[in-house]
């Protein structure tokens, strides 16, 4: 008998986009149900229906087999029904336990029995095996620790069916073991669970059964433990999606990027990068390997002129680049992709044409005299647009008016159409659905085939084992090791200079890296 | 949006809304009526082609709007009615009272007879007298509502009594009875006849009330009782809505009325636009600088005392060069709060609002020291020469040659911010800042210029004031000025070929209210409420699309970290 079931779902939204169509889904009690998807699928849709925060154009959904009506979040409540945002939704200068009790404290006469808040806080939080401090303030813990009190905050209301939406995406790897830990405690306690997600490997290590969707529709639903990755992805996407790129092999060039000695030191005096020294070759892609937070961000800083270096050197082609800022860095033929797409590759608001000139806005053809020239800024968005496959209806819609994936390319087709000399893709395919990652993974490969040098930053350890010719990993803001990418390179041995336990000498550095 | 033939539909519908603004604007404000009516009236003002002329612009202003902002030109449209519809309501309040006016006033009664008078002590009347009172305010703390006078009759007497308007002021509708001797309601009316009117020259309109030809029953003395008539409801409200609908009658056509009323709205158009284009072009790159009143004050300074010293110049020289200098001072008076901030990181908002302080003050401490005339009454400059000021194109108005100079300004802002490489660095500081920087455009000169060029536009308003309108140096020569700009901008979406329009629309709001006030007695501030209803339609506006892109960009940014593949590592590497 399905506990929660939602028969021929239809939404359609009031500008005329088809979210869900004829969705059906079934979930068992006490199981862990992945729904997965990529972007747009409407897997966020569906979810926001069964928490009663949409309502269904049509179709029905069935709780305990007694049609129910979740006309709002209350209701959703009321029936047991509990959801995890994405986007928590705290009181930040609320103490844990007046988080999760809001709305419905404990009171003693007129006031509130915080002392009994936080007790039953404890109690439950023993219970699931979900680690809270109830006395700290929401904004002084940390973020897997704001993901418990969600989940607590909807235990506390009586959830018996927990949706997680996307819960691993803001969580280090450490939080999410802790998490999968937690969800198999509330299994075991009778809670069922409803996961979002669109990282497959996640759903073949928590879930019981998969519903995967594609284009709003139920691609169909199978049992975890009979399916594989591949069979999922060729789900999800709806063709055969190839996991290996195309790289031929090809003689690495002349030195293109030379560093020496790059030191950063932040403010308070903390080196964060801690004399780096490599080379990037033309025709070479030199993977960036670590867990976040082990300098990868500054390095990418510095080297891209957002940052000042606090000692050493670094050039291209010769050129010194450090401590001029961005435009210096540029006219050297540099381009960047960064890390974080929202805040620094796009300006939101402004067209894709705008967009897709910041680095050149003020040369011929788009500047002559003092006047910009809008035919050449539109016919460069048109070709870029057309080249880079970029959906869209024109050019001068906004960048916001993109999906994830496209955004991307909108950053991907400047980058790569400056002529650059050196590349420097941090976390290039973040955030960015399985057809896209493709698209931009063959790119990189393509440009370093054709002679161009890339330094690749990357937290998705196979994108780097994938792509890299050369791979280095950072540990606390050092350079560990550089070793060619072999195929006989593991993960296993990465994993240890990742973790800062082995690091290879001077000498071996020197063998390995150049 | 589909295709290619949108676009000219929407210059069609721009082109005809502008069209229809200009004839009806033109047909106002020389007095509607016949074709032939309008024709006389046209030829017999002075300068009657240059109003034209000005309309036309006014018409283009409208095209422009609706043609830049599209179906966003009918969110602006509605966010104004809105506004306008509740400063009705708040009128409404206004006039509440208005019906007090029948319950209060000065009036008469008068006593007639042809019998002989009865003459006695303790009595108010006689016969061929009368008396007169007021009523007051029902809410005064002490109000009079009813006034009682004795008299003394005989029996068989007959008597008239009168209870009229002692003024043509007084509206007071009256009602009047007659108590005999013993308090007993003997006769009462509330209302006069035709002939009654033409009977008795005391009484003024029906609404006065008449008693006629009663014979006295028994002789005694008498009571007379004058009160006003009870309000109805339905009086009250009909009265405020007639009172509001005057008032807003006065507020939307009052600037056409006459071409010199016309003169005042297009006179402050011409400041509010110089000034929306400055606050535009900073509020662009997202600088919340308000120091277009400080620039404004410096650049009236810098011209008003160029145009008072250089007397003996051809004036083709000196007001070029007062211009310059006006936009010069506003120029550096805008640089300075923009190294703080490029610089230093002073936030924009607090400096600016300071250097105003500084920047009044200190224009007060010229014009009092310096420049007034030592045997001033008041704290004025001397009026500017004949030639240094901004000649008008209207004979006796002072709509000047600033409409040029605007026209100017606005196809300047326009150029700078959407074709120029400055406007397109200001374009992006404003949209991302970081995103900015990580291009290559150094956003710190960008803020500075941003709010560095604003100034000369500021300084230009400044220049306007002096030399267009007030030809001479005052004090509070802007009552913040600037702050009316940040609607005029917000209004216009920061676009500066929109401005034109909100100027417009809103220095007409400004000149309504001004013969609201005059012609119906009601205050002006009701159009600072309606500015307050607008800023905060346009502001919740702003928030919620401000609200959808944070919430896009947290989507996106929290998608996916991708951190699955280092929890493998980590988990292998630890076993």
């Amino acid at each position: 008998m399905a506990l929660l079931e939602a028969r021929d779902i239809v939404k359609v939204y009031p500008n005329g986009v088809r979210a869900n169509q004829n969705v059906s889904l079934s979930v068992e009690k006490g199981e862990i149900h992945a729904v997965v998807g990529e972007n747009g699928a409407g897997k966020s849709t569906l979810m926001k229906i069964l928490y009663g925060l949409e309502q269904p154009t049509s179709g029905e959904i069935f709780l305990k087999d007694q049609a129910v009506e979740i006309v709002s979040p209350h209701k959703a409540i009321e029936l047991g029904i509990g959801m995890v945002h994405q986007n928590f939704m705290l009181v930040d200068s609320f103490t844990i336990a007046q988080n999760i009790a809001l709305g419905m404290e404990p009171k003693r006469g007129v006031t509130i029995d915080r002392q009994k808040a936080i007790r039953d806080v404890e109690q439950l939080s023993t219970t699931y095996g979900l680690h809270v401090e109830p006395k700290q303030r929401i904004e002084t813990v940390p973020v897997g620790m704001r993901q418990r009190v969600e989940i607590l905050k909807a235990l506390y209301r009586g959830a018996e069916i927990l949706i997680l939406d996307e819960p691993t995406a803001v969580l280090t790897p450490r939080e999410t073991n802790d998490l999968f830990a937690a969800i198999r405690n509330l299994i075991a306690e009778g809670k069922t669970v409803i996961f979002i997600t669109h990282k497959l490997r996640e759903v073949m290590e928590i879930s019981d059964r998969v519903t995967v969707m594609r284009d709003a529709r139920v691609v169909g639903t199978v049992n975890t433990r009979d399916t594989t990755i591949p069979e999922l992805a060729r789900m999800m996407v709806g063709r055969e999606v190839f996991m290996v790129v195309d790289k031929p092999p090809v003689k690495r060039g002349k030195p293109v990027l030379e560093v020496r000695g790059l030191t950063y030191a932040n403010e308070a005096g903390r080196k964060l990068l801690d004399h780096a020294s490599f080379n990037v070759y033309e025709s070479e892609i030199l993977g960036v390997a670590g867990v976040e937070g082990n300098g990868q961000t500054e390095l990418v800083e510095v080297l891209t002129g957002l940052r000042d270096a606090t000692a050493g050197e670094a050039s291209v082609d010769g050129q010194p680049i450090l401590n001029h800022g961005p435009r210096r860095v540029r006219e050297a033929h540099i381009t960047h992709i960064p890390e974080d797409r929202l805040t620094n590759g796009v300006a939101g608001d402004a067209s894709i044409a705008d967009n897709l000139i910041v680095d050149r806005y003020y040369q011929p053809p788009f500047t002559k005299g003092l006047l910009l020239q809008p035919n050449a800024i539109e016919e460069n968005s048109n070709a870029l647009i057309q080249q880079f496959g970029i959906l869209t209806q024109s050019g001068e819609q906004p960048v916001t008016s993109l999906s994830g994936g496209n955004m991307q390319k909108v950053i991907v087709a400047r980058e790569f159409s400056s002529s650059p000399r050196l590349l420097i893709a941090a976390q290039p395919t973040r955030g960015v659905d399985i057809g896209a990652i493709e698209f931009i993974h063959q790119q990189l490969v393509d440009k370093r085939t054709e002679g161009l040098a890339i330094l690749l930053v990357s937290a998705d350890l196979q994108e780097v084992m994938k792509l890299a010719d050369r791979i280095m990993v950072m540990y606390n803001g050092e350079i560990v090791c550089v070793l060619p990418n072999t195929p006989d390179l593991t993960e296993e041995q990465l994993g240890l200079y990742m973790l800062g336990a082995v690091r290879q000498t001077a000498e071996e550095m020197e063998a390995d890296g150049s | 949006m589909n295709g290619k033939a949108r676009p000219y539909a929407n210059y069609l519908v721009a082109f005809v809304v502008g069209l229809i603004i200009f004839l009806l604007t033109s047909y106002r404000v020389f007095g509607g009526g016949t074709l032939d009516e309008w024709m006389e009236s046209f030829n017999a003002t002075p300068g009657a082609g240059g109003i034209l002329f000005v309309n036309a612009l006014v018409g283009i202003s409208v095209a422009l709007f609706v043609a830049q902002l599209k179906w966003n030109a009918l969110r602006v449209t509605l966010t104004v009615v809105a506004a306008l519809i509740f400063g009705y309501f708040v009128t409404g309040l206004f006039n509440l009272d208005t019906a007090n006016k029948y319950v209060q006033g000065e009036f008469i009664v008068a006593l007639q007879s042809d019998a002989e008078p009865v003459d006695q002590d303790d009595i108010d009347l006689q016969y061929g007298r009368q008396r007169g009172g007021e009523l007051n305010n029902p809410e005064a703390s002490d109000p009079l509502t009813e006034a009682r006078f004795t008299f003394a009759g005989n029996e068989g007497d007959v008597i008239t009594i009168l209870a009229a308007v002692a003024n043509r002021r007084s509206e007071v509708d009256l009602e009047v009875a007659l108590l005999s001797p013993d308090g007993e309601a003997l006769a009462s009316s509330t209302s006069s006849t035709p002939e009654q009117l033409e009977a008795f020259e005391d009484l003024r309109s029906e609404k006065d009330a008449t008693i006629a030809d009663f014979t006295l029953p028994t002789t005694g003395v008498y009571t007379i009782s004058a009160e006003a008539e009870p309000l109805s409801t339905g009086t009250i409200i009909s009265e405020a809505v007639k009172a509001t609908n005057a008032a807003y009658e006065a507020f939307l056509l009052g600037p056409l009325g006459r071409p010199n009323r016309w003169a005042v709205w297009i006179q402050d158009a011409l400041t509010l636009i110089l000034v929306g284009l400055s606050i535009a072009i900073v509020f662009r790159a997202r600088q919340f600088s308000l120091g277009a009143e400080g620039q404004l004050y410096f650049g009236a300074l810098v011209s008003g005392a160029i145009c008072l010293a250089w007397t003996n110049l051809p004036p083709l020289l000196v007001v070029p060069i007062a211009l310059l200098a006006s936009m010069t001072a506003g120029f550096l008076w805008g640089l300075l709060p923009g190294v703080l901030k490029a610089y230093l990181g002073a936030n924009e908002l607090v400096s600016t609002l300071m250097l105003n302080a500084v920047a009044v003050r200190f224009y007060e401490l010229v014009l009092t020291f310096q420049i007034k005339p030592p045997t001033a009454g008041y704290t004025a400059s001397a009026p500017f020469p004949e030639g240094n000021i901004l000649a008008p194109i209207i004979p006796d108005t002072q709509v000047t040659i600033a409409v040029f100079i605007v026209i100017g300004a606005v196809i300047a802002s326009w150029l700078l911010i959407s074709r120029t490489p400055l406007g397109y660095e200001i374009r992006m500081v404003g949209s991302n800042r970081k995103f900015a920087d990580y291009g290559g455009i150094n956003s710190k000169r960008v803020i500075m210029l941003s709010m560095a060029v604003s100034g000369i536009l500021a300084g230009l308003a400044g220049a306007h004031l002096a030399m267009g309108i007030h030809r001479m140096l005052i004090l509070n020569i802007s009552l913040g000025l600037a702050f009316e700009g940040v609607v005029v901008a917000l209004l216009a979406r920061n676009n500066p070929l929109v401005i034109p329009f909100t100027g417009l629309l809103y220095a007409y709001m400004r000149a309504g209210a001004q013969f609201m006030e005059r012609d119906a007695n009601v205050s002006f501030e009701v159009v600072r409420i309606i500015q307050a209803v607008i800023i905060l339609l346009i502001t919740a506006e702003a928030l919620a699309t401000m609200f959808r892109f944070r919430r896009a960009r947290n989507v996106t940014t929290t998608l996916d970290q991708g951190l699955e593949t280092t929890a493998a590592i980590e988990g292998k590497a630890h076993v």
